[in-house]
């Protein structure tokens, strides 16, 4: 049978319309694993089991928060593009250290901005079977992105939110943080002696507990006999659910402070002194995400709390 | 079967199955979105904190940051974890400095 020529044209129709998306370009979002940079400058040999080696934050205004990380912290930034929004890296002199990623929020959306901390591991896969059989939950599952490496998101059993990365290139080396680096992180916990123990299953932490004042619990997470976190009891008059806070090293925190204030931001925590005889605060950038600031100086220049 | 509907599937299948095609790498690229479906599809993080809480209770005495490393330890009963051998001395951040370039 002869194809007539209505039949010819639907035909090569149909061939053109496959032949023109194939040959639409890339959408940015399959280019993205590729894109999505290392934690790193350099690639490193170092391995840092348990060390938080990055953060991530989702906003709804990514050019106002690169305004107001750039004035607070002097970091810089670079897109990436990620399809339907634009990640974009911060660095500081050179090293990266975090990323933004922007969306807008839905209208039903009842959830806020907030900095996503990253901790390093060594097999993303073993990592979540051991998280999942104690308890956690997996929010985001394990995915590769060839320049970071591979990552997923858990919540813990109190249901703080938290990622664990293992890195392709390397962990961050074990320096003290310069001044717009992220320096410390706690958890703030229901119960942080159960917390210490599913943490310490998952990373292999050493658990250490602080003498405090007032009940609370003050327990510090350590590998490589480097203390790399608190876990605490979040404070009864709190409304907030367990949660993982991050601290950035800050000269001055009260000076950072007034200046989150002036850029936009909130000041939750006012600056006071804290055991390790810095100055620490909580503050809120513009689009609510909450940070620390925290003071470090190389000598114990202040009082440290009894 | 020869007939006119014959053009008209081609003219539907040949692009539905560019389109399966190219969804199905967006799929297997972006994975996740369990926790959030609003997730973005190339990268995965999302919003994370319920909208609205605040902060409070940060009395005196709450404290969060690390030791300055030797600190006295305390050795409670009913700890879920292990601990350390009481040898062990309360550890500190990295204190030595970045080299300088």
């Amino acid at each position: 049978m002869t194809a007539t020529p209505l039949r010819i044209r639907a035909r090569w129709l149909g061939i053109g319309l496959s032949a023109a998306l194939w040959a639409m370009p890339v959408p940015a979002a399959f280019a993205a694993p590729d894109q999505i940079p290392s934690v790193v400058e350099t690639p490193t040999s170092e391995h840092h089991v348990g060390k938080m080696i990055w953060a991530d934050l989702v906003t709804p205004d990514l050019e106002g928060a690169k305004r107001f990380y750039t004035a607070l912290f002097g970091w810089t930034f670079r897109d990436v593009p990620t399809g339907p929004s634009t990640y974009a890296v911060a660095s500081l002199d050179g090293r990266p250290v975090a990323g933004v990623l922007g969306r807008a929020a839905r209208p039903d959306e009842h959830r806020q901005p907030a900095w996503l901390t990253f901790i390093a591991v060594s097999d993303v896969d073993a990592a979540k079977a051991t998280a999942i059989g104690h308890g956690a939950k997996v929010l985001l599952e394990p995915k590769t992105f060839p320049s970071r490496g591979r990552q997923a998101v858990f919540a813990d059993p109190d249901g703080a939110v938290f990622a664990v990365l293992a890195s392709s290139r390397g962990d961050p080396a074990d320096f003290l943080a310069a001044p717009g680096e992220w320096i410390w992180s706690s958890l703030l916990a229901s119960d942080p002696n159960a917390s210490a123990a599913f943490y310490q299953t998952l990373l292999g932490y050493d658990v250490y507990d602080l003498e405090t004042e007032g009940g609370a619990d003050h327990l510090i997470l350590s590998t490589d006999d480097y203390a790399r976190a608190s876990v605490v009891t979040l404070p009864a008059g709190s409304h907030r659910h367990p949660h993982w806070l991050n601290f950035v090293r800050v000269l001055d925190t009260a000076s950072a402070a007034a200046k989150v204030t002036a850029l936009g931001g909130r000041v939750l925590v006012q600056p006071h002194l804290d055991r390790h005889g810095g100055m620490v605060a909580v503050v809120a950038d513009p689009a609510g995400a909450p940070f620390g600031l925290m003071e470090w100086t190389d000598s114990d220049t202040k009082v440290e709390p009894k | 079967m020869n007939t006119p509907f014959k053009s008209v599937r081609l003219l539907v299948i040949g692009p539905a199955v560019a389109i399966a095609v190219a969804t199905g790498c967006v799929a297997s690229v972006g994975g996740g979105g369990r926790y959030d479906d609003s997730v973005d599809v190339s990268y995965g993080v999302g919003f994370y904190e319920p909208y609205g809480y605040d902060y409070g209770g940060w009395g005196p005495g709450y404290r969060v940051g690390p030791s300055r490393g030797g600190e006295n330890r305390r050795d409670r009963a009913g700890r879920a974890y292990h601990a350390p051998q009481p040898s062990r001395r309360t550890p500190s951040i990295p204190t030595h400095s970045r080299p300088h370039r």
